[in-house]
């Protein structure tokens, strides 16, 4: 907790190498929203647009089940991909929270900067980062860079293209996020205890995603987790 | 849609998205981070990852199983998380190709 966080071009530079491991999984998603987006009537840059607001696959993917080019803006299509969004990246609030010993010792700018491109991918490889001493802020924001990127370009390129993009289910790019949450699992897993976390979290995930609310599940497993941990702290201090 | 619309809907897509990023961070400004709710947020990744890899070993099948435990097995022989995400993908990818 006390130790300093710094924010350095080199700490920038070591993120940027890692999170590029991201980057051809997410170039593969944007290239199948652009498509999408050209198949509901928008333009490449309107698709652009919303990949440069949203920034987030699995909620544009969503709100174009609800939206297309051709038919007027209703209150009420405005109020779903709104709703949509916010179910969908809700995790996002998890996220935010979790970075606040980290982001919060640097300046403001740069903080809301890395949270507005802040993904997935990235935000586990710097918690797990974080969990290994790095302390280095710039890491959050040069890891969140290059998926970053390779979402807007791979949106452009998808949505002028037309059908010429490969499927990514058939490269296994749909797995490059549950690889890399299993393989920097057993990188933060510490101590024994730990298992008590992954016993609480598992259930939560599945029974939520069995209810029907897959958007929901990891952060319902985080949740679980957190407070599981938070309620055995004292026991720990106790024995 | 006309160029009006689309603004209107690309300001609001902006405001929640945007707002999800940074609530969290806004919200934990006014909690004193103490050793106890440290341990909880530091948690709170390896919960996501587990309930991540068991939603999709639920909803997927063989070929899933296979690259999950693959990637779960190379992580903790080589300690090296890219290299052991890299080759699940390539797992599953051949895994599919040969029907799984």
């Amino acid at each position: 907790m006390s130790e300093a966080v710094t924010f350095t071009r080199a700490g920038f530079g070591r993120g940027f190498r890692r999170g590029n491991a991201f980057a051809l999984g997410v170039f593969a998603y944007g290239l199948a929203f652009g498509l999408v987006a050209d198949q509901a009537g928008f333009t490449p840059f309107q698709a652009f647009l919303f990949s440069v607001v949203v920034y987030s696959g699995s909620a544009q993917m969503a709100t174009l089940s609800v939206l297309a080019a051709g038919t007027s803006l209703t209150a009420s299509i405005l109020w779903s991909v709104v709703a949509l969004i916010l179910v969908i990246n809700a995790r996002y609030v998890l996220f935010g929270a979790t970075l606040r010993p980290w982001l919060g010792q640097v300046s403001p700018l740069k903080a809301y900067s890395t949270l507005y491109i802040l993904g997935d991918g990235n935000w586990l490889m710097s918690l797990s980062a974080y969990e290994n001493g790095e302390r280095d802020a710039g890491f959050v924001l040069g890891s969140g860079l290059g998926p970053c990127l390779a979402w807007l370009v791979g949106t452009l390129s998808g949505s002028m293209v037309g059908g010429y993009a490969p499927n990514p289910k058939v490269l296994g790019l749909d797995f490059m996020l549950i690889a890399f949450s299993a393989a920097m699992m057993v990188g933060m897993f510490r101590q024994k205890s730990d298992w008590g976390v992954i016993a609480v979290a598992v259930p939560a995930a599945l029974g939520v995603a069995w209810l029907g609310s897959p958007a929901w599940a990891p952060v319902i497993a985080g949740i679980a987790g957190g407070a599981f941990a938070w309620l055995r702290f004292t026991e720990e201090r106790a024995a | 849609m006309t160029n009006v619309e689309f603004s209107i809907l690309l300001l609001a897509m902006a405001l929640a998205a945007y707002g999800c990023r940074v609530a969290g961070f806004l919200a934990m400004r006014y909690v004193t981070i103490t050793p106890r709710l440290e341990a909880a947020l530091r948690a709170t990744p390896l919960s996501v990852m587990a309930g991540i890899v068991a939603v999709a070993a639920m909803r997927g099948g063989p070929a899933e199983w296979i690259a999950s435990v693959a990637v779960l097995i190379l992580a903790k022989l080589t300690g090296q998380d890219v290299l052991a995400a890299l080759f699940g993908v390539a797992v599953i990818a051949l895994a599919r190709w040969v029907g799984l």
